[in-house]
């Protein structure tokens, strides 16, 4: 990644992060949102880590090298996620995912 | 600043550092293999301080993604963030400008869940909330450039140091409310991602994806709750 690259990406989403954390708490303050806004903003969350996941996990290209190694993330995937709802642990998750990713790439 | 508002700050955010330094080392280890080097995460942690945003950036990279698609997809998963600076703005009514912009502007879904239980229980400032803050900045920015730096030492497959953010997401998806709408979001989403790579538009697919799952939670939560019951939504 060249400099002009990173400072573009890096400039664009610090920008638009500052905004989202700052601008509510000096506009609302103790003021609600309103509640279809509230609405729109709670599903935010489920959507987009959803939609990361799925694009993690449907690689189209990687059936390609056969079934096994295309297998794996979604072997990892269902372990982290059982780990993920028992413990709601980002550590445990991770060590879950990486750990098990790991050993199934040596099988 | 007063003693004992640091170190009040400091032991709350004792586990979130923990979290951050293991969260942070696979974080700084793929921006390294993104091609950026240590200076570029110490200004990305400085400036920008997200965690599903700084795995998301150099993983998309490395898929190829174009910049606009990049910038857009981590925008989108970082609105999240207004939730929380709505939720918090009621405790810095009467704290001044600048502190207020120091605590709002270093708020990750971590400190927010440490701060509010604390400013829930009483006894917890706006002080105290940001040494949280920038403690736990502190831990992911050093973590991260560790990362970095050992990324040039030791040489690990892609695949899965880019698996520890996809572990992250479904974390996060895990700690997400089961409910019917949260589900039509999810199923949704994932269809929409699905067949947007189907189709050739893998660039645009998490934010397609993402935006087609909120519209149809949206509609699901329009149609089935009335008015009235809209009152009681978080905010």
């Amino acid at each position: 990644m060249s400099w002009a690259d990173f400072a573009i990406i890096t400039a664009s989403v610090a920008l638009t992060m500052l905004a989202c954390r700052v601008i509510p708490v000096f506009a609302l303050k103790g003021r609600t949102l309103p509640a279809n806004a509230v609405r729109l903003l709670n599903l935010i969350p489920p959507a987009a880590f959803a939609a990361l996941v799925a694009n993690d996990l449907i690689v189209l290209d990687s059936w390609a090298t056969g079934a096994w190694p295309a297998m794996i993330p979604f072997i990892s995937a269902a372990l982290v996620f059982v780990v993920g709802y028992k413990t709601k642990s980002l550590v445990w998750c991770i060590v879950a995912g990486v750990a098990s990713y790991a050993l199934l790439m040596l099988v | 600043m007063n003693r004992s508002v640091f170190t009040d700050g400091l032991k709350a955010a004792l586990p979130i550092m923990a979290g951050y330094i293991v969260l942070g080392l696979p974080c700084g280890l793929l921006c390294q293999q993104a091609g950026m080097d240590w200076l570029m995460v110490l200004i990305m942690c400085v400036i920008f301080y997200s965690g599903a945003g700084q795995y998301m950036i150099p993983n998309m990279w490395l898929a190829g993604n174009p910049l606009l698609s990049i910038i857009l997809s981590v925008t989108l998963v970082n609105t999240r963030q207004m939730l929380y600076g709505a939720s918090l703005s009621r405790y810095c009514e009467s704290v001044s400008k600048r502190l207020t912009f120091l605590f709002g502007a270093t708020v990750t879904d971590e400190s927010f869940g440490v701060n509010l239980a604390r400013f829930e229980n009483g006894g917890w400032d706006v002080k105290r909330a940001t040494v949280v803050n920038l403690c736990s900045q502190s831990s992911w920015a050093f973590a991260c450039v560790m990362g970095a730096l050992i990324g040039n030492l030791v040489s690990v497959p892609t695949a899965i140091a880019s698996f520890a953010m996809t572990s992250i997401f479904i974390c996060l998806l895990c700690m997400q409310k089961v409910t019917v709408t949260n589900l039509i979001t999810v199923g949704v989403a994932v269809l929409g991602v699905l067949l947007c790579k189907l189709t050739g538009l893998s660039g645009p697919a998490i934010l397609l994806g993402a935006l087609a799952g909120m519209f149809a939670g949206y509609i699901h939560a329009t149609i089935t709750k009335p008015d009235g019951a809209r009152r009681g939504e978080r905010s």
